[in-house]
């Protein structure tokens, strides 16, 4: 009885030609969770361990799984075996319910064809290993005289495997109806998402921060129980329809530097998104989704200093985008270019590095004089003698100007000149000169304009 | 009775957690935890610091243009960056050269700079809602923000071109609520300013003065060769106290040569 419960067994089923391979997993589903799409659409593979318990033997559950599939409309054929290999084959072969007792599959699949083997080839979920997974072998076969599958499975494994390799006597296990690797049950596609309507349609961000708050938080354990991170936050809010027109959706889509699943995080960062996009009326439906990622697993360093975790460098730097601009924050990163001052900005996304926190002085370091760069020129006044300047005198507050003490120039550079917008392009003489005032300036004339700048301070 | 006044005062100050004012509440003078400090990496200064600038308090690097204070900065961030630190530059007026501080060794990618609005350019008084002090107070805001995070080893804040009549608009306590923040933390937060600003008491301030100087007699052969910063250390209750003489030298980020023969 015991054993009877506990007995591995694994069920096939075929359907007729044109039936909806939905309806097929549908009716699959209904008998077990282990349920494995193969690449043909009509057909499946379950497994029914333990099953006995609840239906009765194998046979009344192949009966019980055709009574369901015919239902729902679609006439299938059943093969119950202790492997699935075997299951699958026979299925194939043969029409109606087949039950074949386990331990006794070798015997039940020999007089089968053995061109069965070669409509398992190319099946990615099938247990073939790519190197086999085409029907290659089946012509080294045929011109062996093998017909059925018991002739295969009847060859001495070594010599086969002196022959062709492990790849021949992987065709002969499943000619012997023999699983080379446990099922893997197909998992429906999981949706992330959370939905509320409103009873009353709300306008401001306040109230709406409860509204996410109690939307992400059953996502955030949804996240959890399977181990995922948010890689993308999805907040879709649909707006009170106006009599006449379409129901207008506001969405927004928030791209998630690391995988996220704290729900007062991603509540934060869809805050602060909304701030600086809001939308455009009354809210009376909130979506929220997220496309689900592989958790980030972390591991703390005792010797290291450790860096702010991602959900907190994530709420800094929407915060601070939110300030001061989107294009305003992150990390700078020089260009390949020969562009005075140029620079681009990039995410700010440090990584963990195993640099052992040092409190030694480095001892032969050169320091360089800075500039401090005017990223707008700061139109001046020279006056030249010999061609030198003499006095720079700056109409903006604080910088005043004064004698030249020392100079050094001109540097020419020039660049882009052939770009068509004018801001591309540079063409200008370079100085260094040292005011009366013991500050040292770099300035430069525009060849084109005649034009003076301060270009910065060297500091 | 007198002493017990000042018992009195002590207790109240304790209270409200400013016993940090008071001279018996005051670390010993050995600063002896290497931890607990951000060396500038410039020994001479380094030494005159007794070991760096120190970690949860505000510091300050003061200075008139030219002074060698942003070069300090840099290469302080440097040193920070090769430790596997990360830093914070709230640039108040976009003033970062950003191939200086490449040049000064600053990992950038572990640089995070928040670029204020460059409103050199635009003239106008300095009043109520002017571009200068919206500008101050979204890099207040913003230095705020990165310190509330935590984890960075150094966050500085650049007000060395905001006009003194600006500055003197900044509440006082704004540098005693940054002082709070972080307070315990492992941040070194240093403020860039032209004039001593923040008094904090558990921070230092540097005060730079620099020299430039030059190499070659001729026109066509001058060039500048660096600054010669004289640095002086101003400590709460002169604990710390002392000077220092660094040398800084330019190296051209660019494929400077000889000058052109100037046109007369």
């Amino acid at each position: 009885m015991c054993d009877a419960v506990t007995r591995v067994m694994f069920g096939a089923i075929y359907a007729a030609e044109g039936s909806s391979s939905e309806v097929l997993l549908a009716s699959a589903q209904e008998f077990s969770p282990r349920v494995d799409r193969v690449s043909d659409p009509r057909e499946i593979v379950l497994d029914l361990s333990g099953l006995t318990r609840l239906f009765g033997d194998a046979r009344t559950i192949a009966e019980e799984l055709r009574r369901t599939a015919a239902d729902r409309g679609v006439q299938i054929r059943v093969a119950i075996a202790g492997t699935r290999t075997a299951a699958r084959l026979m299925v194939r072969h043969r029409a109606g319910i087949t039950i074949i007792e386990p331990g006794t599959e070798a015997a039940a699949l020999a007089p089968l064809p053995l061109a069965l083997l070669g409509e398992l080839a190319g099946d990615v979920n099938s247990q073939l290993p790519k190197s086999v997974g085409n029907w290659e072998l089946g012509v080294v076969f045929k011109s062996w005289g093998l017909r059925t599958l018991g002739e295969l499975a009847a060859l001495p494994s070594d010599d086969l495997a002196a022959r062709l390799g492990q790849d021949g006597v992987r065709w002969q296990r499943l000619a012997r109806g023999e699983d080379a690797t446990p099922l893997v049950p197909s998992v429906p596609e999981e949706r992330f998402e959370q939905a509320l309507d409103l009873e009353w349609p709300i306008e401001e961000l306040e109230p709406l921060a409860f509204v996410l708050g109690r939307l992400l938080e059953p996502l955030e354990a949804h996240l959890e129980r399977r181990g995922r991170g948010a890689a993308v936050l999805h907040v879709r809010l649909f707006l009170v329809k106006s009599a006449g027109e379409t129901r207008d959706v506001h969405e927004r889509s928030l791209q998630l530097p690391t995988p996220i699943r704290d729900a007062r995080t991603l509540r934060t960062l869809a805050l602060l998104d909304l701030e600086s996009h809001p939308p455009t009326g009354p809210i009376d439906r909130v979506v929220v989704a997220v496309d689900p990622t592989p958790a980030r697993i972390v591991q703390f360093s005792l010797i290291t200093r450790p860096l702010p975790s991602p959900e907190q460098l994530s709420t800094l730097m929407a915060r601070l985008q939110a300030l001061m601009g989107e294009t305003r924050c992150g990390s700078p990163a020089l260009v390949d270019a020969w562009t005075p001052g140029a620079f681009e900005m990039t995410t700010f996304t440090p990584v963990d590095t195993n640099a052992i926190h040092s409190h030694e002085t480095r001892s032969s370091v050169d320091m360089t004089v800075a500039l401090r760069r005017f990223r707008h020129p700061v139109p001046a006044r020279v006056r030249l003698t010999d061609g030198k300047p003499s006095r720079v005198t700056i109409d903006r507050r604080g910088m005043d100007g004064g004698g030249v003490r020392v100079c050094a120039g001109p540097w020419r550079t020039s660049g882009q000149w052939w770009r068509k917008s004018e801001s591309d392009g540079w063409d200008r003489d370079e100085w260094d000169v040292t005011l009366t005032d013991g500050a040292t300036y770099r300035l430069f004339r525009a060849r084109d304009t005649e034009q003076w700048f301060v270009d910065g301070v060297l500091d | 009775m007198a002493n017990h006044a000042l018992a009195a005062v002590e207790s109240a100050l304790r209270d409200r957690k400013l016993d940090r004012t008071l001279t018996t509440a005051l670390a010993p003078l050995e600063r002896v935890d290497p931890s607990a400090l951000v060396p500038m990496d410039v020994a001479p200064l380094d030494a005159c610091l007794r070991g760096g600038l120190p970690r949860g308090h505000l510091s300050e690097l003061v200075g008139a243009r030219s002074s060698g204070r942003m070069t300090l900065l840099l290469q302080m961030m440097a040193a920070a960056t090769s430790r596997g630190e990360i830093v914070a530059f709230v640039d108040t007026l976009d003033r970062l050269d950003v191939a200086s501080a490449a040049a000064a060794g600053v990992d950038l990618s572990r640089l995070l700079w928040v670029r204020g609005q460059d409103i050199s350019g635009r003239a106008g008084p300095f009043g109520p809602a002017s571009p200068t002090e919206r500008a101050i107070d979204r890099a207040l805001k913003a230095l705020n923000l990165v310190l509330q995070a935590g984890g960075f080893g150094v966050v500085a804040i650049d007000l060395a071109d905001v006009p003194p009549v600006a500055i003197r608009q900044i509440p006082f306590n704004t540098w005693m609520r940054v002082q709070r923040v972080i307070e315990g933390s492992d941040t070194a937060c240093v403020l860039l300013a032209s004039e001593p600003l923040a008094r904090s008491a558990g921070g230092l301030t540097v005060t730079l003065a620099g020299r430039a100087t030059w190499v070659g007699t001729s026109d066509r052969s001058r060039r500048l060769s660096g600054i010669d910063v004289r640095a002086r250390v101003v400590s709460p209750r002169k604990r710390i106290d002392g000077d220092a003489k660094v040398g800084i030298v330019v190296t051209e980020v660019t494929d400077r040569d000889l000058p052109i023969a100037r046109a007369r």
